[in-house]
């Protein structure tokens, strides 16, 4: 696989790291394999995107979000992927409003305590009236 | 793509060959019985697998590092010309779909090298897989067709040469491909061990004296050539 086709896919060394997980710790991977492995991966991306993509298309929108993507699993057969995707994007998307609710909170003025401190004293800046003299013998 | 969503379809429900609730059909001899123990246990692998990352997902909290790379994933999105905007959630979810998407498929594949008792996960086992794979049909085109000829040679037939049959129309289909398991006095889906995958496979290990080379497509769908 050329450099530029590489750049179009997923890192090598991140695949085989996930292929390395689910195998028994005796077991090897050739590189030809974690190669096979990049590509397909790579076309999965490719695959599920256009039929979501497809689904933007029809429906006249530009972004593709998390349940066009979670809609074209499913349609494309994937269905185990789908209903764990579909779970992960509400678990996903829960977090996301509870840091947006927690955000608000705290920038909210009202829900701040105002605490009434003494302004801290300025800085005093010790002028050295008499610096000592610089060697200047040369 | 009509064709391949039915497939996928039938892929992931479909009656499984020989299942674990149904009889086995008529003239099924008896060498069926070691080939059949064998796909069942790896239906079961796969089925504890799917059980296993459901339960993970439960338990997820970090949404910030991944272990595959989201501006790689994003770029190959963005390959689609038809591709304009993509959502922040997007790659997010495609790290977390590739991740399953390679374990299973690795999964699929060590079965095939586990089954001719090699060690070394080859180029020819992700061939396989994905040949006895209906929703991984896709990837043929990337598949080299030596690889596929292979393997097509050994598909639909085990190394006993005990054809495949299905249960008897009425009979349990026994069980599906990612569906959890349950159990049948209680009807409660029977969760996976919480422990490391690896025991997985350990088990497997101890429980097969049946590595008999015997080639099976897990999906139970019928190979067309």
């Amino acid at each position: 696989m050329d450099q530029d086709v590489q750049d179009r896919a997923l890192p090598i060394a991140n695949v085989g790291r996930i292929m390395k997980q689910i195998l028994p710790p005796s077991a090897k991977i050739s590189k030809e394999g974690k190669q096979l492995m990049q590509e397909c991966v790579t076309e999965f991306i490719s695959f599920v995107t256009g039929e979501a993509s497809d689904k933007c298309h029809k429906e006249n929108r530009k972004t593709v979000n998390g349940d066009d993507i979670c809609w074209a699993l499913s349609s494309l057969g994937f269905d185990n992927y789908a209903e764990a995707i579909g779970r992960y994007l509400h678990i996903y998307r829960q977090g996301e409003r509870e840091k947006i609710n927690h955000t608000k909170k705290y920038e909210n003025p009202q829900n701040q305590t105002q605490i009434n401190r003494a302004p801290p004293p300025p800085l005093l800046l010790s002028r050295v009236e008499n610096p000592p003299p610089t060697n200047q013998s040369g | 793509m009509e064709n391949n969503q039915q497939q996928g379809a039938q892929a992931q429900s479909g009656p499984y060959p020989g299942g674990a609730g149904g009889s086995a059909g008529a003239g099924a001899g008896a060498g069926a019985a070691p080939f059949q123990h064998l796909l069942q246990q790896q239906q079961q692998q796969l089925q504890m697998f799917w059980s296993y990352q459901r339960q993970e997902i439960e338990h997820v909290n970090d949404f910030k590092n991944h272990q595959l790379p989201l501006a790689r994933i994003k770029k190959i999105m963005k390959a689609d010309e038809d591709v304009r905007m993509i959502s922040a959630e997007a790659p997010i979810l495609f790290a977390k779909a590739c991740e399953l998407f390679i374990l299973e498929l690795t999964i699929r594949s060590w079965l095939h090298a586990d089954e001719n008792k090699r060690r070394t996960l080859q180029k020819n086992d992700i061939a396989a897989a994905i040949t006895r794979t209906d929703i991984f049909d896709f990837l043929v085109d990337i598949v080299p067709r030596d690889e596929i000829k292979d393997d097509a040679a050994l598909v639909g037939a085990t190394a006993s040469g005990v054809p495949y049959y299905y249960p008897p129309i009425g009979q349990p289909a026994g069980m599906m491909i990612g569906r959890p398991a349950v159990d049948p006095a209680t009807g409660v889906y029977v969760q996976p061990p919480s422990q490391a995958w690896q025991s997985v496979w350990q088990s497997a290990a101890e429980d097969t004296p049946y590595g008999t080379g015997a080639q099976g497509n897990l999906d139970g769908q019928s190979m067309e050539f």
